[in-house]
């Protein structure tokens, strides 16, 4: 039960991350009615993980064989660039925040592209999800026999699990101010965003396409990869405990191209352009 | 922005289409590799060093297995009852282990490149 706990929960906790801030963030900005493109984007990236399940359970063929990885590659550096536009978009309106409740609420909701926050649902589900909806569909058919009914409790437990901390983080969020929650946001996107900048270069350098290289440290005696903690930490932020240099590189280079972007000029622009009158 | 996307959409499948055929056009050699009772076998798979291969990975078990080796950034899902082609680059001299994820305790293997 322990076993499959853990990796449903590791499979599942990025998603839950993303989905309790997205919503969090329509929320906070009493968009609750647009709660939909989250919705529509979690329940599509649900049907897309299971089509690509019944696709790799049922097709074979050399597209199959290159599909996934391909695919799996895409997702990671689409995921990539709608973390960090949506953070962007977040720091520009953070700046309005001295003006009054309704009128910024008012103003996010116009300027706000909405499917934006779709697509990072809908990213975030689909990320794991085919292998998430794999395993639990090959559990729950083991769930007759003794060893097989443990199996599926603890897969159907660990995707449970990783829901609650979602809804965790999207209740906690709603304590928290409206500025204190854009900076908080922002900087774990950009570390999500950054982990996968890393994760997808690991990638291409798996499929070939990036020359390979030594891992540059090991710490996977102090946190592996594939422990709860390792897993959590690799969705927050990327953590690799044999990371190549060409990984740490692009999670670098992320963030020396994103905290500028993300949280740089944030105090300067708030006092050099003060709020229109509305 | 409907259409935008859709047009986005149909531009990556299509290059994703392309890249797949291109990279096929290749012929590496294979190494079979089979999952049985949540292990595999062989356990262990020698290759040449420095020359591309493809590893077919069959799963005679009921039950989804994802074949991932940490060491070398790839993971591949092998459903139930399939076989799967999974590319895997020049290596150089040494041991990559792997794991069946979803039975990590019993499903581990390397690849020795020599």
């Amino acid at each position: 039960m322990g076993a499959t706990y853990v990796v449903t929960l590791r499979e599942g906790f990025e998603a839950a991350l993303l989905l309790g801030i997205v919503y969090a963030y329509l929320d906070k900005i009493g968009g609750r009615v647009h709660y939909r493109y989250v919705t529509t984007g979690a329940v599509l990236g649900l049907l897309a993980s299971v089509a690509a399940g019944v696709a790799v359970s049922l097709a074979s063929g050399p597209l199959l064989d290159l599909g996934p990885d391909l695919i799996a590659t895409a997702v990671v550096f689409a995921a990539v660039v709608l973390l960090t536009w949506h953070g962007w978009w977040m720091r520009r309106h953070a700046r309005e925040l001295t003006g009054d409740v309704q009128a910024r609420i008012a103003q996010a909701q116009a300027t706000q592209r909405l499917w934006l926050v779709g697509m990072i649902a809908f990213t975030g589900v689909f990320r794991e999800g085919a292998e998430t909806v794999l395993l639990l569909w090959g559990l729950l058919t083991q769930a007759a026999s003794a060893s097989g009914y443990d199996g599926a409790v603890g897969g159907v437990l660990g995707v449970a699990t990783a829901g609650a901390l979602g809804w965790a983080i999207f209740r906690g969020s709603r304590r928290v101010s409206l500025g204190r929650f854009f900076t908080a946001t922002s900087l774990v996107l950009m570390l999500v965003a950054a982990g996968l900048c890393s994760t997808g270069t690991g990638k291409l350098q798996g499929l070939g396409w990036l020359p390979p290289s030594e891992a540059l440290w090991d710490t996977s005696g102090l946190l592996s990869d594939t422990s709860l903690l390792g897993g959590f930490v690799a969705g927050l932020a990327g953590y690799r405990a044999r990371p190549t240099p060409l990984e740490v590189a692009a999670w670098l280079a992320y963030l020396a191209l994103a905290t500028p972007l993300l949280f740089g000029l944030r105090w300067r622009a708030r006092r050099a352009l003060p709020v229109p009158p509305r | 922005m409907r259409s935008r996307l859709a047009l986005l959409v149909a531009v990556v499948v299509a290059a994703l289409l392309v890249v797949a055929g291109d990279v096929r056009a290749a012929d590496p050699p294979e190494v079979a590799l089979t999952i049985e009772q949540h292990r595999f076998v062989p356990e262990e798979i020698r290759v040449r060093a420095g020359t591309p291969f493809v590893l077919v990975i069959t799963n005679k078990d009921a039950t989804v297995e994802e074949f991932e080796s940490h060491e070398l950034r790839l993971e591949r899902i092998v459903p139930a009852g399939k076989t799967v082609r999974l590319r895997v680059r020049a290596l150089r001299a040494g041991r990559y282990p792997f794991v069946g994820e979803y039975h990590e305790k019993t499903a581990t293997g390397r690849i020795v490149a020599e």
